[in-house]
């Protein structure tokens, strides 16, 4: 099985977002989640009756039965959660859908995540979602587990800490171009980068995500159906989840040098990995990805999962490779995080970055990549479930 | 050494009662670890069934505290309350030669002003806090070319 059946099968035709800066969203997570699905369906032109099927990830208690409630669509055929991995899955929440219109489950799905910190507090300090045997070290947050690995990373990998430096930098000197961006007008210098203060070594305050209120919303339809509405279809060329066996799972035990990676490289017993299911679905690989938007709750994850899917080397020449002119729209080498990213722009749990990746196939992004027609999103590296999925245009199918 | 809030520390056995000879041992003063009495793999962390064999009769035995850091990791921001008072501080992970490389999570209590090395040797000691429920694995490293000493 080449995994090739889903292959531009569905595409995303509407999305929107909303943020605010944490703890100052006007609304809840059910309205501010229904106004984006109702944005999402404006910006496509479908009637949002006409949605029969959602999918989540990470968390949140709106399921398709309540909010197709409230919308009071005419029939709900497809209702998911994606378990695992929090953050990990949102790319996988976006396959989980395509899939559901690839095989006649449903036929106009939304994909959707909401936060508000006065519903369910934030995520840096989910402590209690760590075992005794983590807590009794003091190791509570993924702050700390994402250091721990990274340190691995560097130190033993090789990689240098200026390839985390230069994914920041990009992030926000992308965000100067985006006014809704949370670091607009905030631009940072190697030098603030270097002296802000630590938080969990080996990150400093600027490798750190914000967290922000808001709420995302992605539909996605039949590529048939797709082409008869308003926007240009972005259709979803290949996605991918999982991790290896043993992979994290809160135990710091996965086999070999997995403990290194961000859990997209290969599996147990010769098994490929998310990243290479990924490009054998595709029918493409690394070097035909024109635009990333890769989740970086942390600089250091976003740096291995980039090494993970092959599109920066691994090591020393990491640091070769991950310089901002690279990593900088509009024609740097790999552009990445282009509207500031979860660093810069916002993070309701990642998902605004997918909406990003669909701007760069639309061609609207804030920081446009010349010519784009293949866009990468990459979903929570170094959770104990990973995701990616390959967005690209009419002349990629 | 920092007072850690007695009695509310939100670590020890699990409720089903699957750790609780790790817990145990350390009162005893011993490193317990799962190993499994079939197929005799080593476990960490604690589960109910052998990953290696699929066998379920899994037993606990002693582990000499001594191995290498794996990584390691200095926090500086007050994620958990029950540490916000030992801020900053740093946390091992070592790999244990005498449980097969399995690795275990500790705090590293030596001169941690000091960076730590991945490969360092290191030596844990069993050390109850003032107020604390369960003891706990803490870490020293071991000076070079002086065997069993710590720095």
């Amino acid at each position: 099985m080449s995994g090739r059946g889903m292959r531009g099968a569905a595409a995303v035709v509407g999305v929107a977002e909303q943020h605010y800066r944490r703890g100052e969203a006007p609304h809840g997570e059910k309205r501010m989640t229904l106004e984006a699905i109702l944005a999402a369906c404006a910006d496509a032109g479908i009637d949002p009756r006409q949605i029969d099927g959602f999918v989540s990830y990470a968390g949140g208690s709106n399921d398709g039965a309540i909010l197709g409630g409230a919308l009071m669509i005419d029939e709900l055929r497809w209702s998911n959660m994606m378990w695992g991995g929090g953050g990990g899955s949102v790319a996988a929440a976006i396959t989980n859908a395509a899939a559901a219109i690839a095989t006649g489950q449903a036929e106009c799905v939304a994909v959707y995540r909401a936060m508000s910190q006065a519903d369910t507090g934030r995520l840096g300090y989910a402590k209690y979602h760590y075992g005794s045997h983590f807590l009794a070290h003091g190791i509570g947050s993924p702050a700390q587990i994402c250091a721990m690995r990274t340190q691995r990373m560097l130190e033993h990998g090789g990689v240098p800490r200026e390839a985390m430096r230069s994914l920041v930098l990009a992030a926000y000197h992308h965000a100067q171009n985006n006014p809704t961006a949370q670091g607009y007008g905030r631009p940072l210098d190697v030098e603030t980068y270097e002296n802000s203060r630590l938080i969990a070594e080996p990150f400093h305050l600027f490798d750190c995500s914000r967290e922000s209120d808001g709420a995302v919303a992605l539909i996605l339809v039949s590529a048939e159906r797709a082409r008869d509405l308003r926007q240009d279809p972005v259709y979803l060329l290949a996605g991918a989840q999982g991790a290896p066996g043993g992979f994290s799972e809160l135990i710091d035990n996965d086999l070999g040098e997995q403990y290194m990676t961000a859990g997209f490289g290969p599996a147990n017993n010769g098994k490929p990995g998310v990243a290479e299911r990924l490009w054998t679905a595709a029918g493409l690989g690394p070097d035909d990805v024109d635009v990333v938007q890769v989740y970086e709750n942390f600089s250091g994850p976003a740096v291995a999962a980039l090494i993970d899917h092959g599109l920066c080397p691994p090591g020393e020449a990491a640091g070769e490779f991950m310089t901002v002119e690279n990593l900088t729209a509009p024609s740097g080498k790999l552009p990445v995080n282009t509207s500031g990213g979860n660093l810069a722009d916002s993070f309701v749990n990642g998902l605004n970055l997918a909406v990003e990746a669909v701007r760069q196939i639309r061609r609207t992004s804030p920081n446009q990549v010349v010519g784009a027609e293949t866009s990468l999103f990459i979903g929570g590296p170094m959770a104990p479930l990973v995701s990616s999925v390959l967005f690209g245009n009419e002349d990629t199918l | 050494m920092t007072a850690i809030e007695p009695a509310t520390e939100p670590w020890g056995p699990a409720p089903d009662g699957l750790d609780l000879p790790h817990w145990e041992g350390l009162v005893e003063g011993e490193l317990r670890l799962q190993r499994c009495n079939a197929c005799r793999a080593w476990i960490w962390g604690p589960q109910a069934i052998c990953g290696s064999c699929h066998g379920f009769d899994i037993g606990w035995e002693k582990v000499e505290p001594a191995g290498t850091v794996y990584s390691w990791h200095r926090s500086w921001y007050p994620y958990m309350d029950e540490y916000a008072g030992r801020l900053p501080y740093v946390t091992v992970l070592v790999e244990l030669p005498g449980a097969d490389g399995r690795r275990v999570l500790g705090l590293l209590v030596d001169d941690i002003d000091e960076d730590p090395r991945i490969g360092d040797e290191v030596v844990g000691a069993i050390e109850l806090d003032e107020g604390a429920r369960w003891p706990l694995v803490r870490w020293c490293r071991v000076r070079a070319g002086s065997e069993g000493e710590t720095r």
